[in-house]
């Protein structure tokens, strides 16, 4: 069931009705939550709903059994790692089964082995990644003391609350679970802000991605041969701004549709083509995931505490990971290498300013400590100022500039130049098709065809531009369709929901994420 | 008003405390205008206000009736597009009067202006029929091509060779074969392998022209009868390369009204000529060589056996048509007959040659139909030194105006 879709809206109109009908009781709203998400969930295949629900219980099971254990023992360790593995094996096997068996099929062969690995044809879960990222979060956090175990009930309906079920945000138990306890008051909604978040996301997916792929990604990333060097670099340029439009359009409506419902999500994206440095990047694109990488993996790895050279390789582990978890295949292992290098570069650049710092610290602290020496063998003149004249002054917080980058224009062009380069080896099936693409940057400087139409040039200035708008504007926009009775504003939208139609494209299509 | 509202929002969360998020844990440091931000809760910018549950249902309820009165046309479209069955007929109940009330009203008009103005299609059902009789006539509009050799026999008693019959023209560089290659969705992926693989020879020039969800058994939805003859008359290929089928398990109507459900003898016979009629039509616009791509094997077998029962008319017509070659990639995409997602790929190597829904090819997959395809062409139109050019590959030939219905 696509967000965008009449069957959708007669789906949450009823989920609407009952979950604000039955919230006050919740013996009964909680099932009903809970049944409400698996419809969902169920729509695409019902097979699928199976698997929420043994995700559900086992790792129920597992909170508990940590939760009995004392406190980070042993046991509580082993337990810990039985069940990362136990959600790690389930995702490899759905996502990542012919990745590595065709890669091991391929390797033997190459070295003369005929293996006869079977290979089976598995159906890959809708949100599999994102769902096996919301368990893991629960049962770490309960391992860490930080989250008590919640009922089955609860665990569930977190397990599969719909707006999020298919790709995020990644909320996390301790952001969500609360949110079950109570109900909230219904005279209390923040309806212009859902509305405006789910209106500007079906605008960003169906006026802005949708037409972009349509009309000219799509054809650049897989017959580059067609198109001229200033074509492909406008293709390239406009799946940035596709990918963009795209994921970001789904949070915004599962953030909507959520607040609809009266829960909150955590954002997921805070205009990420505005960033002076790949490390600001990560901390405004797939802001939930950035921030369970670096929770969940990057920190337990060491972060920065184990000194320069582990941070390093602590940085890259971390985006080669986060690299094959969107997907199973070399290039989004070397998307993530990508990434690993340029942050390591960036660290490397602040560590650099960082230990110059501590040398002149250090020079001051000398010198300080010998102008005390002066000042004892030849002591100043007591009287009521001696006490201020050598004052134990704290130290000086350490001063160096924070940003890898110097300026703030430059900075911006060359990081979104350089997630856009790193973009292709995304999008392409094989780095043969990454490099036939940029090849072909290099190859036919000729003139711009029909495929670039005045309107992809309109859709990627609206794609990068909406992200230098003033947040103020935005936050008006939606004090004052708060201010309009409920009636006008539903005039607004079924206008708004006309434009749409008309100018969007025939037919709904999935969202780019569902696939991770 | 809206100072009223302010004062009851802070007077009710000073009576409920913080939120219970707040206690959950802080919110993302980064997601300063995000919901989970507490700070903005406490008041909202802009005096931006909260309303009623009953509210927004007031808001959404007339939005959904009012913007599917705005869309009742569109709807309809929809609705008359689908497989003709019992869904067709219960959605046609539902939204038909839904678009006389929309009608009546004139709130279907904003949406036909509007779409005027923006030069878009008009969103209401489109006036093609669920049926196209496709009566080709007249001479091949390839006939005197540039490049091409007079005809010697031409005023002689000797029969009419068809441009199909006469000798292929050699492709040379600056003047290369225009390749036309056309399908649904199956056509996504090995179209644009094949695009790619063709450009490469230098000799082929390409066109790739896929719709997703269309066919032959459904005109209505998209035509493709005359967007062959548009893209024809507009690209000149020498050859073309279709493939069709895979959402043709479907009922067809006859011209006469009648609707066959699929598989019954009514639907092969109709099915048929409209297989026929492409190939006339291509031909018409001047196309030497079809190549036909059939169907690959299929996972689930009811889905499948309608694949074969759709190749095995294919295979018959292309095998009684001449110019036109059937490319077997129910064959080519099986593994010891049967269906396998992991195939070899064109350099040996295991590849995952269908997509996740174990139907579309993947472009790996592509790439197998891709070679077969460019093997095919490469056989007739370039001939290695030496070699006599092949036979055409029908061993019965028919005449263009032979393929095509009688008018």
């Amino acid at each position: 069931m696509l967000f965008p879709t009449i069957t959708f809206a007669a789906f949450f109109l009823l989920a609407f009705i009952g979950n604000w009908l039955l919230m006050p009781r919740q013996r009964v709203w909680k099932p009903f939550m809970l049944v409400v998400s698996l419809v969902f969930y169920g729509w695409w295949d019902w097979r699928f709903v199976l698997l929420l629900a043994l995700s559900a219980v086992v790792n129920q099971f597992f909170a508990l059994w940590i939760a009995g254990l004392r406190p980070k023992s042993t046991s509580a360790k082993w337990a810990l790692a039985a069940a990362v593995a136990a959600n790690l094996g389930v995702l490899g096997w759905f996502k990542y089964y012919g990745f590595f068996v065709t890669s091991a099929v391929n390797a033997l062969d190459a070295v003369g082995l005929n293996a006869n690995l079977p290979l089976l044809r598995i159906v890959l879960p809708l949100g599999i990644s994102f769902l096996t990222f919301r368990v893991l979060s629960y049962v770490i956090d309960v391992y860490r003391g930080s989250l008590r175990p919640a009922s089955l009930l609860d665990f569930s309906v977190y397990v599969a609350f719909f707006p999020y079920l298919a790709a995020g945000p990644i909320a996390r138990a301790s952001e969500f679970l609360p949110q079950l306890r109570g109900p909230r008051d219904p005279r209390n909604v923040d309806t212009a802000r859902a509305f405006f978040l789910i209106f500007g996301g079906l605008i960003k997916k169906m006026l802005i991605a949708d037409y972009l792929a349509t009309s000219l990604v799509n054809g650049v990333f897989t017959t580059p041969g067609q198109y001229s060097s200033l074509e492909v670099l406008l293709g390239i340029i406009g799946y940035s701004v596709q990918i963009y439009c795209d994921f970001s359009a789904y949070a915004d409506i599962a953030i909507g549709i959520s607040l609809l419902l009266g829960f909150k999500l955590p954002d997921n994206f805070d205009r990420p083509y505005t960033a002076r440095s790949v490390q600001e990047f990560w901390r405004r694109w797939h802001m939930t995931l950035s921030r369970w990488l670096r929770d969940y993996l990057y920190i337990p790895l060491g972060g920065n505490r184990k000194g320069r050279a582990r941070t390093y390789v602590n940085l890259m582990l971390t985006m080669v990971l986060g690299g094959l978890w969107h997907g199973a295949g070399w290039t989004f292992i070397f998307w993530g290498f990508l990434y690993g290098g340029a942050l390591i570069v960036e660290h490397a650049r602040v560590d650099k300013r960082k230990q110059r710092a501590l040398v002149v610290q250090r020079q001051r602290r000398e010198l300080a400590a010998a102008f005390e020496g002066l000042a004892d063998v030849a002591p100043l003149p007591e009287g009521p100022g001696a006490a201020t004249a050598r004052p134990a002054a704290p130290e000086p917080a350490l001063e160096y500039d924070r940003e890898p980058w110097p300026g703030v224009w430059l900075p911006r062009l060359g990081t979104f130049a350089f997630v856009t380069f790193a973009w292709i080896f995304f999008r392409s099936d094989s780095f043969a098709a990454a490099l036939d693409v940029i090849g072909r940057l290099f190859q036919s400087w000729g003139t711009i065809g029909a495929a670039v139409t005045p309107g992809v040039f309109i859709a990627i200035a609206a794609g990068i531009g909406v992200q230098y708008v003033p947040r103020s504007l935005w936050q008006r926009g939606e004090a004052g369709l708060s201010k309009l009775n409920p009636v006008l504003q539903g005039v607004a939208l079924a206008v708004g929901f006309m434009l749409l139609d008309i100018l969007g494209p025939t037919g709904p299509a999935a969202f780019l994420y569902f696939k991770f | 008003m809206a100072d009223d509202q302010t004062r009851r929002d802070r007077r009710r969360a000073r009576a409920q405390g913080p939120p219970p998020e707040s206690a959950a844990g802080a919110p993302p440091r980064d997601a300063g205008s995000g919901p989970g931000d507490d700070r903005r809760d406490a008041g909202l910018p802009y005096g931006r206000r909260r309303r009623t549950a009953a509210s927004a249902l007031v808001a959404m309820l007339v939005a959904l009736a009012l913007g599917a009165l705005f869309n009742a046309p569109a709807m309809k479209k929809t609705a008359l597009e689908l497989p003709f069955g019992s869904e067709r007929s219960f959605r046609l109940a539902l939204v038909d009067p839904l678009a006389s009330v929309s009608h009546w009203l004139f709130l279907d008009r904003p949406a036909k202006l509007t779409a005027e103005a923006l030069g878009k299609p008009d969103p209401g059902p489109a006036d093609v029929p669920a049926v196209v009789v496709v009566r080709p006539t007249g001479q091949p509009a390839g006939e005197g091509e540039p490049g091409e050799e007079p005809d010697a026999g031409d005023k002689t008693d000797k029969p009419k060779k068809t441009l199909q019959e006469k000798p292929l023209p050699k492709p040379f560089k600056g003047h290369p074969m225009r390749l036309y290659i056309a399908g649904d969705s199956m056509m996504g992926l090995p179209g644009m392998a094949l695009t790619n693989l063709s450009n490469k020879t230098k000799l082929i020039k390409p066109k790739l022209d896929y719709h997703i969800s269309t066919g032959l058994c459904r005109p209505d939805f998209f035509n493709w009868p005359a967007q062959l003859q548009q893209q024809a008359k507009a690209f000149h290929p020498g050859a073309a390369a279709v493939m069709f089928g895979a959402n043709d398990n479907q009922a067809v109507q006859t011209s006469s009204g009648k609707i066959f459900q699929f598989g019954t003898d009514g639907w092969k016979k109709e099915y048929r000529r409209r297989v026929e009629d492409v190939i006339a039509l291509l031909y018409q616009g001047g196309v030497r060589r079809v190549y036909w791509i059939g169907q690959p094997i299929m996972p689930e077998s009811s889905y499948n056996n309608q694949i074969k029962l759709m190749n095995d008319i294919y295979r018959s017509v292309a095998e009684k048509t001449f110019g036109t070659e059937y490319i077997d990639t129910y064959a080519l995409l099986s593994k010891n007959g049967s269906y396998s997602q992991y195939l070899p790929g064109v350099d040996g190597e295991t590849v995952q040659a269908r997509e996740q829904d174990g139907e579309h090819l993947t472009y790996a997959g592509g790439l197998i139909v891709a070679e077969a395809v460019l093997a095919a062409v490469k056989k007739e139109w370039f001939p290695k030194k030496g070699e006599e050019r092949s036979a055409p590959p029908s061993p019965s030939p028919k005449a263009t105006e032979e393929a095509a219905p009688a008018p």
